[in-house]
């Protein structure tokens, strides 16, 4: 059974559709690349499922349940990441407690106040610090890392939970080559536990990382298959990838 | 334990640890020097300050922690006065334990009242409308008081009594001082203590940016909630402190000019700092007390000129002065994000 499935999704912003019937469907541990140009909708669509904005029309189920109207907090606890595509960490509190406040989410306030899961926390803490290579800059203040740390944080944030489906939007964006290979390391060995969507620009990076491709255009589904059809697909290559 | 003996705990963040210390100790120290100099009208005016400072420091919870701009605290301060002043003069509760529960429990109440309505059934909730709202309520219920004459509408309440602690009757003269600080000092321990807890990295976390904190999980409304209810209840109870300590109630407790000097308290002193906010009180209440007799037309607009200075120069208020400068500026990642993100055939 699909881990999400997003259906007939329909968003309209005023007088533009950003979306038109457009879907997605995710197997569990498998990574899912999300592509389409500029304005395609991608964005929203990632937005619907995570629950940013509600939809027009349409259905979002997440392993089984419906999500459509549900709030952010409630598809977080569900079980849901999302890193967006600009990075959003906390600039003013270190590497190490951003990490923190992703982890202890489901932690009551009681025990929140008293400080009591700091150290339940740490080891894993220090687990995702050193798996992402931000060890050395853990009491720095989130605000001072190079852009791509901070994404890299944020996907580590993301991912600190263990979520069932994490949303990706531009992982890459602002990285060097270098700095994509490890981020396609660090996309992979999180899929081991949990489904990944991911919507990127490069598309030798989604073709190489991904095992199945959904492709939008002005907000409708145009193909999804595995990136040998995707790349066989005429309408793809009419919409898309003729612009190579 | 063992490292706050070390020089370095006491020497880092610039010194403010030990500014915060001296100051509070020089708070201890100045009420019973005042009152063995004679000086019952310095004292007094210290005592008032500090139950203001009680305030102030809720409020800085609320507003400069967690970002919940609430331009009514003085709702709470003022509900928790009537409601002492009504219990010692209607009902003639003496226990200051008695008096100060009920100014806690209602201030509790009325925050979460206030706040579910504030906080819950909206997706977002902006800082205008949490301000705009607050401020309403402070006018109306001003307005309210000072016509109602079950409470005693213009006049207020007056001829409360001093209270009794522990069943002994509390003397006039240092004795309330003396309650006025450990009230303080209660309260700076537990706003300490909730500032650097977890919870506090969880207010901080919504203030910067709440989106965010719901899209980790967090209930918002919760979470607001609770210290909106929690900093309201600890208002109330500085309202009935004052209560007693004046000696009457008046509906200008309730108002927008209180709720609107509280936040200036915070401001002049420091959102987010512990000790901020009593430094913005003290300056004002004791600082300004002559200044504020001998030029009373004067006083708001020279409050507001060194306001205004405060937000162009220290926009974190003056207790910034020993902070160290630790957040760089950092490149915001729109940019690059944008650039490398605008063209859909990638390399
Ligand atoms: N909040 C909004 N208000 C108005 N229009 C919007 C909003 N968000 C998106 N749109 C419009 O919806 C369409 C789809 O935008 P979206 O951001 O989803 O595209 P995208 O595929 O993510 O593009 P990009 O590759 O540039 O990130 C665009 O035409 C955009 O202008
Ligand atoms: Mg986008």
């Amino acid at each position: 059974m699909a881990i999400l499935e997003a259906s007939e999704i329909v968003k309209r912003f005023g007088p533009v559709t950003a979306l038109s019937g457009a879907g997605l469907q995710v197997e569990p541990t498998t990574i899912h690349g999300l592509i389409g140009p500029n304005g395609s909708g991608k964005s929203t669509l990632l937005h619907v499922i995570a629950g940013r904005t509600l939809p027009d029309g349409g259905r979002v189920v997440l392993d089984g349940a419906d999500i459509t109207r549900a709030k952010p907090a409630q598809r977080a606890r569900a079980g849901m990441s999302i890193k967006f595509q600009l990075a959003r960490v906390y600039h003013e509190q270190t590497v190490a407690d951003n990490l923190l406040l992703a982890l202890q989410v489901r932690d009551g306030i009681p025990s929140l106040v008293l400080s009591r899961t700091r150290r339940r926390h740490q080891e894993r803490v220090r687990r995702l610090l050193d798996d992402f290579g931000l060890t050395h800059v853990r009491d720095h203040p989130a605000g001072e890392l190079a852009h791509g740390e901070q994404q890299w944080l944020e996907i580590a944030m993301a991912m600190a939970t263990e979520p069932k489906l994490l949303l990706l939007d531009e992982p890459t964006g602002g990285m060097n080559r270098h700095e994509r290979e490890r981020t396609g390391e660090l996309i992979r060995a999180a899929a081991t536990t949990c489904a990944v969507v991911i919507v990127e620009h490069d598309l030798d990076f989604i073709r190489d990382l991904c095992d199945r491709i959904t492709v939008l255009h002005q907000g409708t589904l145009v193909a999804s298959g595995t990136p040998v059809e995707i790349e066989r697909d005429e309408r793809v290559a009419e919409v898309y990838l003729t612009r190579v | 334990m063992q490292r706050v003996l070390t020089p370095a705990w006491w020497l880092a963040d610039g010194g403010r640890r030990v500014g915060a210390i001296a100051l509070v100790a020089g708070i201890v120290i100045a009420g019973p020097l005042l009152d063995g100099a004679g000086e019952s009208f310095w004292m007094m005016a210290l005592t008032r300050a500090l139950i203001l400072g009680v305030l102030a420091v809720a409020t800085n919870v609320a507003w400069g922690v967690t970002g919940i701009f609430t331009l009514g605290q003085a709702v709470f301060f003022g509900v928790g006065a009537y409601v002492v002043g009504l219990l010692a003069t209607r009902e003639d509760v003496v226990a200051l334990e008695s008096l100060a529960g009920a100014a806690l429990g209602a201030g509790l109440l009325c925050g979460l009242v206030v706040g579910a309505f504030l906080f819950f059934g909206r997706r977002r909730v902006g800082m205008l409308y949490v301000g705009l709202v607050t401020l309403a309520l402070s006018y109306a219920l001003e307005r309210l008081a000072s016509v109602w004459g079950e409470i005693g509408a213009g006049n207020g309440i007056t001829g409360i009594p001093l209270p009794t602690l522990l069943g002994t009757e509390i003397e006039p003269g240092i004795s309330f001082f003396w309650v006025a600080v450990v009230t303080l000092l209660v309260v700076l321990g537990l706003a300490w203590a909730v500032m650097r807890s977890q919870f506090g990295m969880v207010m901080r976390a919504i203030r910067d940016d709440d989106e965010r904190a719901e899209f980790l999980g967090y209930r918002r409304p919760i979470v607001q909630l609770v210290v909106f209810a929690a900093t309201g209840g600890v208002g109330a109870l500085a309202g009935g402190l004052y209560a007693l300590e004046e000696g009457f109630v008046s509906p200008t407790f309730l108002g927008v000019s209180l709720s609107t000097q509280v936040l200036i308290y915070v401001l002049l002193g420091g959102r987010d700092s512990l000790v901020g906010p009593l430094v913005g009180v003290l300056l004002l209440e004791v600082g300004g007390q002559r200044v504020q007799e001998e030029l009373p037309t004067e006083w708001p607009i020279i409050v507001g000129a060194v306001l205004l200075l405060v937000i162009l120069f220290l926009p974190n208020g003056l207790t910034q002065l020993g902070r160290r400068r630790r957040r760089a500026a950092a490149p915001r990642p729109e940019t690059a994000a944008e650039v490398s993100g605008g063209d859909p055939r990638g390399e």
